[in-house]
Order: C-alpha cells, then sequence, then structure tokens
C-alpha cells in the first residue's frame, strides 16, 4: 500500500474518471500574444530571494524533529527493538518501531506500524526499523544512535544478475522473479530474420540511478483534533492525501496535504512516502508538529531510483534500411518489492521504428536493494539506449547513414496500440535537427580527426514518450475580483517546470489581461480541485486546457455582465487590456473594475475542467538528439562539444521554461549515460558503497555540453487538446545518452554498451580494441 | 548528525598543542574535511581545536632561502600566488585544481596533506583495515578508484592533489609539538600501509604541521600538475602526474615524476625520471619514461585502465615541456 506500485500510467494512461464538460473545447489558437512568449517565471523573485517557503524550510511553533532508524543489513530479521535508553534521552518525544509498546493514541495503527511501517523482516539496507522525534534534530539523532536493536542476519543478493542462478538467496519466500516475463508479440519475428540482409545481436546494459533531488524527501505533519495537515515535498497533493487517509484509516476531508514549492522529485515524490506516514503518526503521539526530512544518505537507499537494465537486442534489416526484425529480451529490478523494475523498457522497441515484426520479453527481479521509483521516463532512457545503438550499428553494417537510416523507418500510427499520432514529430525532430546541427558538415570533421590522439565524432538518438499526452481529470477555478485582478485556483503541483506561469500565460492569452495580477493558488487540497500529480510529462497538456476552458467560462459571464450594462449584443464584446470593448457598431469601452454587477457580486467565478482525449488517436511527444564529441584516446576523457535537441512538444507555451527543461532533461541524460552509477558491494556485503555526492556523481556545470541548442518542432498539432501542447519534460532526456554513445563510437570506432561512459570505459574499450586488432 | 563534541580556538602556538594533547582531540584548520568526516562517523572528536586564531600560520613569504608556505593558508591563495605560480607551478596547478572554488577558499594547504583517505569503504561504514578492522573491502569490491601501486594490506589511493606536487617540488614539511619542532623531508611524511594502514601520516598525536617549506627553484626548474577526475571538476584523481623538470639546452637535467590517483602514498617514479634524465624530449624517450612509470604496477579487477590512463596523463605532460 504504501509502496510506489506498478503505477502503470506512463504506459497505459492514468485511469481517467470523467469530469462534467462545461462546453466542448474550442480549437487551440492560430495566433497568440503571450503563449509561446519567453516569460520570466511568476515566482521567479520568491524562488531566487528565498522568500518562497519550501516544506523542508517550515518551522511551526513547537514542532519536533524526527528522524528513522534504518536497517544497515540488505537482509535481515528485526529480533527485537529496545528503546528504553532512547525513550530516556533528553528532549525525546516519540519512539515507534514494530517492538515499541503502542499508546492509545497509536493503537488503531498498530498492524500498520508492526506490519508495514517496520515489518520484521527488513530486505533492504535502508529499510526502515524505527522512528523518534524529539526536540532538535540532534536529539533526534541521539535518540537514534541509543536504540539498541538485534538482527538475524540473514543472506542476500545485491545484483538482478546473481538472483536467479541456483541457490541464490531469496529475497521473498515465492522466489526472486517478480511474477512470469511480461511478454509481447506482433508479426513473425524468425519470419523477419530470414528476410534480413544483416542480422545483429547485442547486450546492453544500463547502471542504476538515483534521482537525488536538491530538497530531500520529507514533510511536516500537524494535528488539529482529528484533522491532520501535512506539508510535503512532493509531486502531488491529492496522491499524497489519498494515501495518507488509506494509511491511516481517515476519511479524505480530513487529510489536507499541501505542496506549494518542492525542491524536485523527477518521480521519486509522486505519492506519499513511508517518512510521511510517520510523521503523521510521530506528530499523533507526541502531540506536537513533526518535520521528518529523510537525509541524503537515506534518498540514496531508500526513496527510489531507476532501475539496472540488462537488455538484448536481436535486430534484422535489409539493405535498403527497411527493419525487418526486433526481438528484445530484458531484465531489471525494481528492488527488494514490486516497484516495476522493468515497467517501460521494451515500449520504444515495440513503438518507436516502423516494423511488423516484433517480440520483447522482460523479467522483473527481486533483490535485496531500495525499491525503484518512477524517474524521468522510467524505462525509455533504458530502452533508448539499447535501441539507439543497435540502430546505429545496422546503420554501419549496411552502410547507410543513421540519420537517413532513422528517416526511413518512421511511423505516423502507434503500432502497440494500433492508432495514428494526432501529430508525429519523429521526422521533422531527425531532419530538422540534422540540418540545423550541420549533421554532414560536422561529420566530415570527425572523419578528418580518425588518427589524432584526440578524435571527433558525432551522434544522434532519436525517442518518444508513451504518455504526454495528458488527459482527464482536471478541475479549475479562476475568480474575477471586483477590481479586475484574478485568482487561478488549480490543484495541480508545480514541481518546478514552470507550471504556475505557464498557467497564468493561458489565462492572460484568453482574457487579455497582465499575467502579474493573477494570483495563483495550487496544490492544496484544502482550498483546490482534484488533480493528478504533476509526473509523465502531462501537466501542461493536463492542466492548460481546463485552464483555459476556466478562462473562457468566466470571460462569457463578463462579456453578459458588460453587454446588459452597455445595452449592446453581447457578440459584439471582446476584452482588451483590461477592459470589456466592442468590436463592431458604436465604439465603447468600459475597463473590468467598472463592471456594476460584478461590484456588486465581488467576484464572478469561472469552471473549466479538461475534456477528453481526441477518440481513436494517440498523443505522444517526439525528439531527437545530436551530440558532436572530441574524446581524448590518451586519457578517455569525453569532451561534448556541442549539442542539439529537437524536441517535438506541440506547442511552445512558454520559451524560457521550455528551454529550461530541455537543458534539464540533457544534463541528467549526461549524469545517465556518463557519470551516476549506483554501487553495490555485490557479493561481499551488499551495501551502498559512497554515501554522498562526491562518490554518486551528477555531473556539474563543466561537464554539461558547452553549447546546447533547442529546438523545438510545433507541428500546430489541432486535436491532441485545446492548447495543443504535449508534454516535454522526460521527452527531453530519453535520447541524450545513446546520442553520446553514438557519437563516441563514431569518435572511436569502438562500442561501449554498458553506462556509464566514464574515462575508465573508454580507455578499456581502446584497449580490448587494440588487443582484437593485433590478434 | 555530528556527535557533541567541545570547539575550542587557541591564539598560540604552545596553546594549540597543549590544546591537541588531550584524548580525542582534533585539529580544525579549514574543516572541509574533518567536518565530513565526523558526520560521516569515520573517526570522532571530542575536542576540535580550531587553528584559525593561531597567529603566524597563515601565508606565504619568499626569500633567498626557499618559500614557507603557513599550514593555514588557503589553497586558493597559493593557487593565485605569482611567486608560486612562476618558480612552483606544480603546486600552483595543484592547489587550483582541488576540489571546487569553495572548498579553495576555505581548505588549507596543512589540512590538505593531512586529509584522510576517500576510499569509499573507509568513507562509510566499513570497518576496514584502515580502521583497525581485518580486511580490505576493495579487494574483493568495487575497486576501480584503487591504487595500482604500492597496495599493501590497505588499497586506498592518497587523496590530495598537492601532496604530489610538494613531493616533485621536494618540499619539508615542519611539524610542531610539544617535544618542540621537527623538520620532515616530504618522502618521509606519508606512511605507507606496508608500514602502518592505520594512519597516513608520521604526525604523532597532539603535534602539527606549522608549515610548509619549498627549497630555491633553480632557474631553470619547470614544473606542472595535471590530473584526470570522472567529472572536470569537484572530483579527485583516477590519476594525476607532478613533474619537475630542470632542462639544459633541451636536455632534461634532472626529473622529478611523482604521480596522484594511483598509490596509497604520493608515487614518485624513478623508473621515469631516470628514463628522462639525460636525454631530449622526444617521443620516443617520452614513450620509454611513460612505460617505464606503470612498470610494476599491480591493477585489480576494476583499474586496470589506470595503466594507460596513467601513461596518458604523464605523456600529455611531457609534451608541455618540449
Ligand atoms: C567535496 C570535496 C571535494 C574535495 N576534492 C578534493 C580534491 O579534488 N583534491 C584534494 O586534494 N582534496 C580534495 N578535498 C579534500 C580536502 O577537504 C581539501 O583539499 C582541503 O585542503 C582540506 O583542508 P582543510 O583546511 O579544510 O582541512 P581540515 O578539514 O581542517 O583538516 C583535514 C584533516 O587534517 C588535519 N589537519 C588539518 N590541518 C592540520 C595541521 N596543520 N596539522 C595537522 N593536522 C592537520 C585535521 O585534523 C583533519 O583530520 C575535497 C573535499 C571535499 C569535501
Amino acid at each position: 500500500m504504501i509502496r510506489d506500485a506498478e503505477g502503470r500510467y506512463w504506459e497505459e494512461g492514468q485511469e481517467v474518471f470523467e469530469t462534467p464538460q462545461a462546453a466542448p473545447d474550442p480549437k487551440p489558437w492560430s495566433e497568440t500574444r503571450v503563449v509561446g512568449t519567453r516569460r520570466m517565471r511568476v515566482d521567479a523573485y520568491e524562488r531566487v530571494s528565498g522568500t518562497a517557503e519550501y516544506p523542508s524550510d517550515l518551522l511551526l511553533p513547537g514542532m519536533l524533529y524526527g528522524a528513522v532508524l534504518r536497517s544497515p543489513h540488505p537482509h535481515a530479521r528485526v529480533l527485537s527493538v529496545d528503546a528504553t535508553a532512547a525513550e530516556a534521552l533528553p528532549g525525546v518525544r516519540a519512539v515507534i518501531s514494530g517492538f515499541t509498546p503502542l499508546n492509545a493514541a497509536l493503537r488503531p495503527h498498530e498492524q500498520l506500524i508492526r506490519e508495514t511501517l517496520f515489518g520484521p523482516v527488513r530486505r533492504f539496507e535502508g529499510e526502515a526499523i524505527a522512528a523518534v522525534a524529539a526536540d532538535t534534530p540532534y536529539h533526534a539523532h541521539d535518540a537514534l544512535r541509543a536504540l539498541k536493536v538485534e538482527y538475524e542476519v540473514r543472506p542476500f543478493v545485491s545484483d538482478e544478475r546473481d538472483a536467479l542462478a541456483e541457490g541464490a538467496p531469496l529475497v521473498h519466500e515465492e522466489g526472486n522473479r517478480v511474477g512470469d516475463a511480461s511478454t509481447y508479440a506482433r508479426g513473425d519475428v524468425a519470419a523477419g530474420f530470414a528476410e534480413a540482409d544483416v542480422v545483429l545481436e547485442e547486450e546492453y546494459r544500463t547502471e542504476c540511478q538515483i534521482h537525488v533531488p536538491m530538497e530531500t524527501h520529507g514533510c511536516v505533519a500537524s494535528w488539529d483534533g482529528d484533522t491532520l495537515t501535512v506539508w510535503e515535498s512532493t509531486q502531488g497533493v491529492f496522491p499524497v492525501q489519498a494515501g495518507v487517509a488509506r494509511g491511516l484509516g481517515m476519511p479524505l476531508s480530513r487529510v489536507r496535504v499541501i505542496g506549494k514549492y518542492m525542491g524536485g522529485g523527477f518521480g521519486s515524490k509522486l505519492s506519499m512516502g513511508d517518512y510521511t506516514l510517520m510523521a503523521a503518526l510521530l506528530a499523533k503521539v507526541s502531540a506536537r508538529p513533526v518535520k521528518l526530512f529523510i537525509t541524503r544518505e537515506e534518498t540514496l537507499l531508500s526513496a527510489g531510483n531507476r532501475p539496472p537494465s540488462n537488455t538484448r537486442i536481436k535486430a534484422g534489416v535489409k539493405r535498403d534500411g527497411t527493419l525487418t526484425a526486433l526481438d528484445l529480451s530484458a531484465t531489471g529490478t525494481g528492488g527488494a518489492y514490486r516497484a516495476g523494475g522493468t515497467g517501460g523498457l521494451d515500449f520504444l522497441v515495440r513503438e518507436l521504428y516502423r516494423c511488423s515484426n516484433v517480440r520483447t520479453e522482460t523479467q522483473d527481479i527481486y533483490v535485496n536493494a531500495g525499491p525503484a521509483r518512477a524517474m524521468r521516463a522510467p524505462g525509455y532512457p533504458q530502452a533508448a539506449w539499447a535501441l539507439e545503438q543497435m540502430m546505429d550499428a545496422l546503420a554501419e553494417a549496411i552502410e547507410m547513414d543513421p540519420v537517413a537510416l532513422r528517416l526511413k523507418n518512421i511511423s505516423l500510427v502507434s503500432q502497440v496500440r494500433g492508432r495514428p499520432y494526432t501529430t508525429t514529430g519523429l521526422e521533422a525532430c531527425i531532419r530538422d535537427g540534422a540540418e540545423a546541427f550541420g549533421w554532414e558538415a560536422a561529420k566530415a570533421r570527425a572523419e578528418a580527426t580518425r588518427d589524432a590522439p584526440v578524435r571527433r565524432g558525432v551522434g544522434v538518438a532519436a525517442a518518444m514518450w508513451g504518455a504526454g499526452g495528458g488527459g482527464p481529470p482536471a478541475t479549475v477555478i479562476l475568480k474575477l475580483f471586483s477590481d479586475g485582478s484574478l485568482n487561478l485556483n488549480l490543484g495541480a503541483s508545480d514541481i518546478g517546470t514552470g507550471t504556475k506561469t505557464i498557467m497564468a500565460m493561458v489565462v492572460a492569452e484568453e482574457l487579455w489581461v497582465d499575467p502579474d495580477t493573477i494570483q495563483i493558488e495550487h496544490a492544496d487540497t484544502g482550498t483546490t480541485q482534484y488533480a493528478t500529480a504533476s509526473g509523465g510529462s502531462k501537466t501542461v497538456p493536463t492542466e492548460s486546457p481546463a485552464v483555459r476552458a476556466a478562462a473562457l467560462d468566466l470571460k462569457k459571464q463578463v462579456l453578459e455582465i458588460a453587454a446588459a450594462q452597455l445595452g449592446v449584443d453581447v457578440a459584439t464584446l471582446a476584452l482588451r487590456e483590461g477592459k470589456v470593448v466592442t468590436t463592431s457598431g458604436p465604439s465603447q469601452e468600459v475597463p473590468l473594475a467598472r463592471l456594476n454587477d460584478l461590484r456588486r457580486r465581488g467576484v464572478v467565478v469561472g469552471v473549466g475542467y479538461r475534456g477528453p482525449n481526441p477518440e481513436g488517436k494517440m498523443v505522444n511527444p517526439f525528439a531527437a538528439h545530436f551530440c558532436e564529441v572530441e574524446v581524448d584516446t590518451r586519457t578517455g576523457r569525453v569532451e561534448l562539444v556541442r549539442f542539439l535537441a529537437a524536441q517535438d512538444s506541440g506547442r511552445v507555451m512558454n520559451r524560457t521554461t521550455y528551454d529550461n527543461q530541455v537543458h534539464g532533461g540533457v544534463t541528467m541524460g549526461v549524469g545517465f549515460g556518463m557519470t551516476e552509477k549506483r554501487v553495490l558491494d555485490r557479493g561481499q556485503t551488499g551495501r551502498l558503497v559512497g554515501h554522498g555526492w562526491t562518490d554518486y556523481r551528477i555531473p556539474t556545470a563543466m561537464d554539461v555540453p558547452t553549447s546546447l541548442e533547442v529546438l523545438p518542432i510545433d507541428l500546430g498539432d489541432r486535436e491532441a487538446n485545446s492548447t495543443g501542447a504535449k508534454g516535454l519534460g522526460e521527452p527531453a532526456t530519453i535520447a541524450t545518452a545513446p546520442a553520446i554513445a553514438n557519437a563516441v563510437h563514431h569518435a572511436l570506432g569502438v562500442r561501449i554498451t554498458a553506462t556509464p561512459i566514464t574515462p575508465a570505459a573508454v580507455l578499456e574499450a581502446l584497449a580490448a580494441q587494440r588487443q582484437e586488432s593485433t590478434r | 548528525m555530528i556527535k557533541s563534541f567541545a570547539y575550542v580556538r587557541p591564539t598560540s602556538v604552545d596553546d594549540a598543542l597543549e590544546m591537541l594533547g588531550a584524548d580525542g582531540a582534533r585539529v580544525h584548520a579549514g574543516g572541509t574535511d574533518l567536518m565530513g568526516c565526523l558526520r560521516d562517523g569515520v573517526f570522532e572528536a571530542e575536542r576540535v581545536v580550531s587553528l584559525r586564531d593561531v597567529p603566524g600560520m597563515r601565508g606565504v613569504r619568499a626569500s633567498t632561502q626557499g618559500v614557507t608556505i603557513g599550514a593555514l593558508t588557503p589553497l586558493a591563495e597559493i593557487a593565485r600566488h605569482s611567486v608560486i605560480g612562476e618558480q612552483y607551478t606544480a603546486l600552483a596547478r595543484a592547489a587550483s585544481v582541488v576540489g571546487t572554488p569553495q572548498l579553495r577558499s576555505q581548505g588549507t594547504l596543512g589540512g590538505n596533506i593531512c586529509q584522510r583517505p576517500r576510499c569509499p569503504y573507509f568513507r562509510a561504514g566499513f570497518d576496514c583495515r584502515r580502521k583497525g578492522g581485518r580486511i580490505c573491502y576493495a579487494v574483493g569490491g568495487d575497486n576501480h578508484g584503487h591504487a595500482i601501486f604500492g597496495g599493501v594490506r590497505c588499497h586506498m589511493v592518497h587523496p590530495s592533489d598537492t601532496a604530489a606536487a610538494l613531493t616533485a617540488l621536494d618540499a619539508t614539511v615542519v611539524a610542531v609539538g610539544r617535544a618542540g619542532e621537527r623538520r620532515i623531508p616530504i618522502g618521509d611524511f606519508f606512511v605507507a600501509p606496508s608500514v602502518d594502514p592505520t594512519r597516513e601520516t608520521v604526525l604523532e598525536h597532539g603535534e602539527m604541521v606549522k608549515e610548509i617549506v619549498l627549497p630555491p627553484a633553480a632557474d631553470d626548474q619547470r614544473s606542472s600538475y595535471h590530473k584526470e577526475g570522472h567529472r572536470r571538476t569537484w572530483d579527485f584523481a583516477l590519476a594525476g602526474a607532478a613533474t619537475a623538470l630542470r632542462m639544459t639546452g633541451g636536455n632534461v637535467a634532472e626529473a622529478r615524476v611523482v604521480f596522484s590517483g594511483v598509490a596509497p602514498v604520493p608515487w614518485r617514479s624513478m623508473a621515469a625520471e631516470e628514463a628522462l634524465q639525460g636525454n631530449t624530449l622526444t617521443p620516443e624517450v617520452i614513450g620509454r619514461a611513460c612505460d617505464a612509470a606503470v612498470e610494476g604496477a599491480a591493477p585489480m579487477r576494476h583499474n586496470a585502465y589506470k595503466v594507460g590512463l596513467l601513461k596518458g596523463v604523464l605523456e600529455k605532460e611531457m609534451l608541455r615541456y618540449v
């Protein structure tokens, strides 16, 4: 219940609940004044000046600090927890574990505490054993040190490549396979391979990547009688509300979750964490507000990750570049619990390129390690790493340009779902991207460095994202105050992507008001309307049509009020710069603040709902990334000289935050491809090796491409939704790593099939190449 | 969370030594390494003795006798000091590639050569040999960052960039303790794990580094330092080379070659020095020096690449002198 379950929204489209349709959706704008411009974030000042209050900043009177004791063993049974000494320490106000006696306040939650939060068998290093609340963080950590725990240490397996071997220790009694393999097939792969001129087979591996958001995971929990308020660093206040209500057996109406600012989640904060329930329980037993934010080390161990993957692809192609068959088998691990360890891993192979014969098989495996959580396009960067390198290898084998090979295999329909896309930017991303990048010239430049110690190479990789179309439900309320200023009320979280700014721009577009006059109330289950979590790159395509609908609803009422006041036909009226004006007949105008009916009522309320997605069509974003590298063959250092990201995410809503998303996506892709790797002490202690940012390396400003160009591809999608926007955050990270790998291959003639491409990996590949050639 | 400790700030060398004599006392210079060690439980401190207010321990003094650098001198100051930049380039370069700008402003030279190892096993809660335990976890575990030379009992690599440069420049460490002052040639300052795997320097408890002395630089001396890490900044050396050469008429009269990132102590390569000495820096000579440098390397399971990397780093450094 409290685990991130398979959360399949990124594949199937989140389960949808229809909201009432206020009016049929209008067509997207054909011309815009505000939408599509570069606009600074509406909360930029708050964010950079430090006045923005993140949940971890919150200080409440009487607030205590929580801390969690976590298992130091990858697999152990907890025999006892003795809290006597901890409880006796000064400043310690509450201790809960699977063993400590429960007072009256906690008794109703006995099962939750004893079996779920602090269950007797701990299956990964960092799984919770007890939690404390104390006057200061120091007191809390002293209390953790004073807890006496007896363990029965059990054998473990920390690597999925070892977990299916005979005699491997079992993570769960039923075995280390997470159910049967998932399979998919269309056409006849054997026939496809028979038809091919060239068949290649290769194995690829990607390492486990960790989210490492700047703000760690946690919340502040405070009770007022039977009502609980939680300020959580989250991507979705409503999923947290639902999780807490379910976990504590409370009605939704008694759980209020607020999450106005948050310091990054990347998928790891789509739902509540075990820390949320612990904070609520600690607050309950101590009768004080409790702040519980986990430490950086705990995030590395227990707050999710992008699982490692092992993918074998066999592919067939004809000399003319036609793909004839794709066969994928892959394993992955979501860690010690069912957490979608192979989710999304085969989707690109099934979907990205036209191919009639496809077979895939993925097997999720349990290991004694922290569970996965959705991470920026779950499964896709791993899949692209394999598929896009294979495409390059095929191109080389048939002596075709890698751009040309990809262009040869574009599909205009979703082959998995049997429906056409509303718009398919794949071709434009590849073609226009190659042109803007100067592909041919860069390729020629690279060829000239073949014998130099520092060699150049270029690489391309393409991507699509299986979600990113958004959809219902979304309910948005827009209020016009008597002075003409506005309040926009929506439930969605702005996870740093610029959601609030874009929504204000949509209102400004429709009502011709200054975006800065719009106050935004959002991400509060107590005061805003239900919204799904901001994830799946669906927030803009989900919320912006609802915001537009709310603005249109409001506009209609305002114009009616004005029509009555001015005694003209409503059809002759329009909004211009904070005024209602006539567009035909005798010229008349009235400022919004002078609308008598508005002043009498004090407010006019517009309501907007998200309508359904187009029947029989798929709405998906596409991308192509291009990279030029310089590789020093003596040191193995790869320099990213130039990078271009062509993205089809439909309409560009705000060019500034659009570019920001792509820069962030590419940076994360550079980390995935070149610097990041979770190291577990395989076969020895099974524990995490390297506990901070010195060992878990995220790219610095000096590691990202010196020149990073963003090329928006907007095909003018008139069907996707009423704003024409598709998702961007995730599709911006999928193709990055394989584009780099392909460029490195182009430079050196060696293929690095496992992430990360470190100096060590490059030097090892070069050494193997040398050995090969002297043999 | 750090366990509680007493924090004291003596105002004279004598007071500092007095305070450092107590059990569980630790020197606090810039604190960039110390605080991380305390927070991660690498070791504990009962008393943290800040040297900040001890007079005379900070700054660079140049004279005909060479250059004396106070132990408390921030790395940033060393990196931009004109005399060091011109006459002891290797040290200026080493100081300028330590960590990040913040770390260089806060971190000191004394702290840099006395910092504890960065082996992830040592730093996390592993009871390894350097902590008095029974095994070196790097042997059976992840050893991509570990030693290819001198790994005996413990296979960590010495983390300091400046230590390699100071070794190439033949520095002397001046230590003070209650028993008085001693001048330790830098080559004797670091302790190899074959001698004692639980300590990195010969400093005794209660002793501290007061200053570091560089001998006068010969007119024809040039030096350099370069390291390669995983990232372009904020990373320890996977392999680095400090070199100091005296050239007469295109010939190498004298050479010092010291590596970082490949051994538990700054690793001086006499073989490479010999290959260079008396020769002109032709590609063949450089190639021979690079081959000589890695002779006797004993890579572990994941770090064979360091052999090639070290050669690459040395080759590129040598080309600077051509
Ligand atoms: C993120 C990060 C990255 C880093 N990257 C690098 C790097 O790339 N290269 C590198 O070389 N280093 C690196 N360091 C290590 C180091 O912290 C700094 O280089 C710095 O120079 C240490 O100096 P300090 O004054 O802060 O030392 P402190 O933290 O004050 O002291 C370090 C240790 O030395 C002892 N000590 C300090 N001064 C004396 C003295 N005068 N006498 C006796 N003992 C003393 C202390 O007791 C302590 O054990 C990094 C550190 C961090 C945290």
